[in-house]
């Protein structure tokens, strides 16, 4: 069992608080000066240098969002966070925007290097051909580097900085921002609106196979410092794109906010794939800091046959509001969403994922694994609504929750609305913990108790794992090992 | 902070909270109860008032936003003339409420029977009139404006064979009743609650009935919803489960306009066991929400649920199932199970199965599923020459039929399929 050996060991290596990403740089930066006003939004706005429309989509957002009140449904508990005490924009010093590699700061290559995610561009390696992924950079306030932007290019896909973006492709921003996830959507998605830095943008054009998966790496690191990053991808009519994303951040006491905001939109025949491996700094033993992640997440498939797929591995942040959702628009669409949350510790996470039916011969599927540990909260909050023109729509779900010691929570909401006769509705959830039964089948075989965990868990989330690419599932497997950590026994 | 977090003004109220509050001063002089009733009776409409109806924001309304539901409220009729009927099965005791009030003068052997008037005149049955939580708005306009209903006590032991039937039955206006219930160690009994409309006149009912099953206790309860057509019924039973109780409890909705059928039930004795099944025939343009909230408090209990709905024309349907295991409430094994069959293009149904674990050596899961008739299973009728519309009855009915059959009384089974039948047969 080599891979569940190498998780156990790569666990004892790691100090008490187990999260590897936690370190801090110390890097020269350019940060706007606390607080969120108007003001604030046009530094932003100028720093980026956006025209003038962009700067009004902003202050629109922001004067909504000054009307709204901060959600209270979900099952997650938080002091009130002051939104006048955090720096809306920090960027390290000499990058205004995206460069070439050979630009970028010494000292950030390294960070991205211990983070282990490769920022040049390697094509082949000692004679053997690496899969390749396409990288955009961004650090807390700005996107450093994006890589293979030529080579994507020549296939027709645009991917950069969304800040580069609306300065280069500003036609194709006015058409799709904002048109699925609203700026008046929801009290974090209109504050993102109104005080977004960065994020990536994909553009493939008709009938195109992005060549390579694109990523985005999120990292965090200056103090007191909010993360507001905007994605946008749009696949036109028979393309393809599969995109991952990841995020970390370093450890500290205080919780630091993230509020994202990612819009898919699938033209006919069009497939996004969207994966995102999420570890946030999830706070200490003790519950203390951590990053509070509110991020709203969705995907229309506006065209007909069109299909995008939600794939998340959640096992970081100290709190987690996220149900990545579709909209099934277009006739014969099809949604997706596989996921497993990992919570240990004090993390409390309320996640899941809307299906909206609104074309004909719609289907999603809806596979959620929870895992709680420690004196965690897990909560799948999901919904599936059937239109009433949704003819023949399908929906499959199935949720389940593991409960590893008895000081955790798992819970399980989902919301069932049908107002179509023809749909075929199916709703599964379970909940239970390791049976004894498996963990003694495996002792016995002389599997020392952890690794017996591992294993039994790894076979639990196995139908999420294999949505993921290769490169992310390993990365996944390791992550929910080294998530589990110390809830044993 | 930018955020202002004043109280928002007090809400205007609508017709219907505005007619309950009248109601209220109106009827106040002549409810029944000592200075500790009517001062909870103050109280609770007091809440009433300053939360008005619930909306859709309060999530266990989310489905049924009773503000908005709720237009009118019927104006109270004291004189309507109703009589009892004849009980569902023979040989059952009928203690009949009747207008609201309970008449019966029928006595059961070995079983203590009291006018809930009389218990709310000596204020013995104060500190039931509560409110459960901040959203149990059906708790605090019971509790308001009850009158009368049935207090029966099950001493220990006792057994009886003969089910008792409450029998509530109106001509429209305001109904209040409430039935408090204990049964006694090692009891046995069935109960028939059964609300029925004699009329079309528009009514608002509301009905409590309040009932522990102290240890080794085995009760069936079934609960019989019949209203009219214009009736808005707010019924709740609070059940608590004892030491190694048994309770079967089978919930029918089969009339109604406006309906919520709330089933609050705390288990909080080692080895209790509950079944609960539910059938919702839901048609017209009616509203009908069964909201379950079951609390496993203790380890070592098992339940399961199944509940099987209908709906026709435009109707719409609403199941909330939540169940809680509370921590160290380990070993609790809890099955929850939700079908329809939403059978028009006009009608819609909504679900939400929830699970709230606290406690990890546990077995609990929840499965929904909402279609319409399997066309396999049209098929294979239809190829041995059924005609598709006896088919669909056909399938209709043994879908609803399997869940009465689990009473095994064949003496009550038979009674509820016949309901069922011409209930389907009406509508279908």
């Amino acid at each position: 069992m080599p891979a569940v050996q190498e998780t156990v060991d790569q666990v004892r290596r790691i100090d008490i608080d187990q999260y590897k990403y936690g370190f801090e740089t110390v890097i020269e930066v350019d940060k706007a000066p606390k607080g969120l006003s108007e003001d604030i939004i046009r530094f932003i706005s100028a720093k980026k240098q956006e025209p003038e429309w962009m700067l009004e989509w902003r202050l629109d957002a922001y004067r909504r969002w000054l009307t709204m009140e901060e959600p209270t449904w979900a099952r997650v508990e938080y002091p009130k966070i002051d939104f006048n005490d955090l720096y809306y924009y920090a960027a390290p010093k000499g990058t205004s925007g995206p460069t070439s590699i050979e630009d970028v700061d010494p000292e950030l290559l390294r960070v991205y290097e211990k983070l282990g995610i490769p920022l040049r561009e390697q094509e082949i390696l000692a004679g053997v051909k690496t899969s390749r992924v396409a990288v955009d950079a961004v650090f807390d306030s700005v996107s450093v580097v994006t890589t293979f932007k030529k080579e994507l290019q020549k296939a027709g896909v645009i991917f950069m900085s969304i800040s580069e973006a609306i300065r280069e492709h500003p036609d194709l921003i006015k058409q799709y921002l904002g048109s699925v996830v609203s700026t008046t959507d929801n009290y974090y998605a209109t504050l993102n609106a109104a005080v977004f830095t960065d994020g990536s943008f994909v553009f493939v054009p008709k009938g195109v196979r992005c060549p390579m998966e694109l990523s985005t790496y999120f990292r965090i690191n200056e103090k007191n410092t909010g993360q507001f990053e905007r994605t946008l991808i749009i696949a036109e009519e028979g393309a393809y794109v599969s995109y991952l994303e990841g995020c970390t951040a370093p450890q500290r006491d205080e919780n630091q906010l993230h509020a994202a905001v990612v819009e898919l939109v699938a033209l006919d025949d069009a497939e996004i794939k969207y994966s995102t491996v999420q570890n946030w700094y999830p706070g200490d033993a003790q519950g203390k800091g951590g990053i509070y992640n509110f991020v709203t997440k969705r995907g229309d498939c506006r065209g007909h046959r069109s299909k995008i797929s939600w794939t998340q591995v959640e096992t970081g942040s100290a709190i987690t509001w996220k149900y990545p959702s579709c909209i099934l628009r277009g006739d014969e669409s099809r949604g997706e969403f596989y996921s497993i949350a990992v919570s240990n510790g004090h993390q409390q996470i309320d996640s899941g994922t809307k299906m909206i039916h609104l074309g004909k011969n719609t289907s999603s599927r809806i596979i959620s694994k929870g895992i709680s540990a420690g004196k965690s909260n897990n909560t799948y909050r999901g919904q599936v609504s059937i239109h009433r023109r949704a003819e023949n729509a399908r929906n499959f779900t199935n949720c389940d929750s593991l409960l590893i010691g008895d000081r955790c929570g798992a819970h399980t909401v989902p919301y069932i609305d049908v107002k179509n006769a023809s749909a075929q509705i199916e709703h599964e959830a379970t909940t239970s913990k390791i049976s004894e039964d498996q963990k003694f089948y495996a002792m016995q075989r002389g599997i020392p108790e952890e690794e017996a965990i591992a294993l039994i868990v790894n076979g639990f989330v196995k139908d999420v794992i294999q949505e993921l690419p290769m490169e992310f599932a390993v990365e996944a497997q390791k992550l929910i090992g080294i998530s589990l950590e110390g809830s044993v026994g | 902070m930018n955020m202002l977090t004043t109280n928002p003004p007090a809400a205007r109220l609508t017709a219907a909270e505005t007619a309950l509050v009248e109601a209220f001063s109106a009827q106040i002089g002549e409810l029944p109860g000592n200075g500790a009733v009517i001062g909870t009776r103050d109280r609770l409409l007091d809440d009433l008032k300053k939360s008005g109806l619930p909306t859709r924001r309060i999530e266990a309304w989310h489905y049924t936003d009773l503000k908005n539901l709720l237009r009118a409220i019927p104006e109270a009729q004291a004189t309507a003339a109703t009589e009892a009927v004849a009980p569902l099965v023979d040989g059952a005791t009928v203690l009949s409420v009747l207008q609201g009030v309970a008449d019966s003068r029928a006595a059961v052997d070995g079983v203590d029977i009291a006018s809930l008037k009389d218990r709310l005149v000596d204020g013995t049955a104060a500190a039931g009139l509560t409110a459960l939580d901040k959203d149990d708005a059906i708790g605090r306009i019971n509790g308001s404006f009850v009158r009368d209903g049935y207090v029966l006590n099950f001493p220990a032991q006792a057994e009886i064979a003969a089910p008792i039937e409450l029998q509530a039955r109106h001509a429209g206006g305001q109904i209040h009743t409430r039935f408090p219930v204990s049964f006694g160690e090692g009891s046995k009994a069935t109960v028939i609650e059964r609300h029925q409309a004699v009329t079309e006149d528009a009514a608002l009912v509301s009905s409590i009935s309040d009932i522990v099953l102290e240890e080794g206790a085995e009760i069936t309860w079934i609960i019989l919803q019949q209203q009219g057509l214009a009736d808005t019924h707010l019924g709740q039973i609070r059940v608590k489960l004892g030491k190694d109780a048994k309770l079967r409890l089978f919930v029918i909705n089969a009339g109604g306009k406006l309906v919520r059928q709330e089933l609050r039930i705390e288990v909080v004795g080692e080895g209790a066991e509950l079944t609960l099944r539910g059938v919702n025939l839901l048609g017209g343009e009616s509203h009908t929400d069964v909201t379950l909230v079951l609390g496993h408090n203790v380890p070592h209990t098992n339940s399961t649920e199944t509940f099987r709905n209908v709906v026709f024309d435009r109707a719409s349907g609403v199941f909330q199932g939540m169940i809680r295991v509370a921590p160290d409430a380990q070993k609790t094994d809890a099955k929850m199970a939700c079908n329809t069959l939403l059978l028009s293009d006009e009608a819609d149904f909504a679900a939400k199965p929830e699970l709230e674990i606290f406690a990890d050596d546990v077995i609990c899961g929840h499965g929904a599923t909402v279609t319409d008739i399997s066309k396999t299973h049209l098929f294979y009728l239809m190829a041995r020459g059924v005609p598709e519309n006896k088919a669909r009855a056909m399938l209709v009915n043994a879908f609803v039929a399997e869940i009465v059959e689990e009473l095994e009384e064949e003496k009550l089974v038979e009674a509820l399929e016949d309901i069922v039948s011409a209930w389907l047969e009406k509508h279908a």
